[in-house]
């Protein structure tokens, strides 16, 4: 009998496992991976490009903020399928770390116009479109976003 | 398992043991070549021979047992596009007495089966199982990078 026969038998979580270079532009990879996994999970095409703009965010943030842009060092991303949804967990190797004031802006439109630099966007965006947050340190150090998405039946 | 000093760049995936996650495999891998300009006839290329790989992983070199893991090292320099493929090894890779026969497959006196090594080597410029001395197996394919439309971007 094969193990996964087995009705004792428990499964691991299925965790994928990412690592990208620290570059601008391979956050697409990023955004791809965890759509083709949302996809075959059932999400629904509007939750998915939800998805893809904060992963994107996230792991944009990780390389220009976390990584300061140091190609050797790399993004971790880890997908995790569940059968209520999918949890996103984005770390980087930490050059930079957030502060915890940081990872709940609101900023204003007007106030972003005035600004030559158009950004500070990344966390309010990923803040309003995944269903749970929650900025931590990861294992490694370095600054880690956990984010959760759910599947709706 | 990590990219050599002279690669100038790589990304890693990890993936279940789990038929289906090949999938998710190529449209990732597919994602880093299209970022690094590969032309898209050879980025599809790529993803059957990927798929291929990834399905001999999960079903001979793991057995299907679903707590292993398929671990994919993609490694990109200015001449080639280099992509290998790991099991935890439960049977060594033997390689079979006599090549597929496609004439016997389309009369239906062959399986339909085992066509995965032949095509990968059709499809890709080089490719092999790698020696280890470690446990598990390591299938490599490789692609030459002279049609790719930049460098390493």
């Amino acid at each position: 009998m094969a193990i996964s026969d087995d009705p004792a038998y428990q499964p691991l979580d299925k965790v994928i496992e990412l690592r990208l270079p620290s570059k601008l532009g391979y956050e697409r990879v990023a955004m791809d991976t965890a759509s083709s996994l949302a996809r075959r999970m059932g999400f629904h095409p509007d939750r998915i490009e939800s998805l893809k703009t904060a992963i994107s965010e996230a792991v944009t943030n990780a390389i220009e903020h976390g990584n300061q842009h140091d190609e050797a060092m790399k993004v971790v991303v880890l997908l995790t399928a569940r059968d209520d949804g999918l949890v996103i967990s984005v770390a980087d190797q930490g050059q930079k770390i957030l502060p915890q004031e940081h990872t709940t802006p609101s900023p204003q439109i007007a106030d972003v116009m005035e600004r030559s630099d158009k950004g500070g966007w990344g966390i309010w965006l990923i803040r309003e479109l995944m269903d749970e947050v929650e900025f931590t340190t990861a294992p490694s150090g370095g600054n880690q976003v956990r984010m959760v998405i759910h599947l709706e039946p | 398992m990590t990219a050599s000093p002279a690669t100038t760049m790589s990304m890693e995936l990890t993936l279940p043991n789990q038929l289906g996650y090949e999938l998710i495999a190529r449209d990732a891998i597919a994602a880093f070549a299209r970022r690094l300009g590969m032309p898209m006839d050879r980025v599809d290329d790529m993803k059957t021979a990927l798929c291929e790989a990834c399905i001999n992983a999960i079903e001979h070199g793991n057995l299907l047992n679903p707590d292993l893991r398929v671990h994919i090292l993609c490694h990109v320099d200015a001449e080639r596009f280099v992509i290998e493929v790991y099991d935890q090894g439960l049977r060594r890779f033997v390689p079979p007495s006599s090549l597929p026969n496609i004439a016997d497959k389309l009369n239906g006196t062959g399986s339909l089966r085992g066509m995965g090594l032949l095509l990968i080597s059709q499809l890709s410029d080089e490719s092999g199982f790698v020696p280890r001395d470690e446990a598990g197996n390591c299938f490599r394919f490789a692609f030459q990078r002279s049609g790719a439309a930049h460098g390493c971007r």
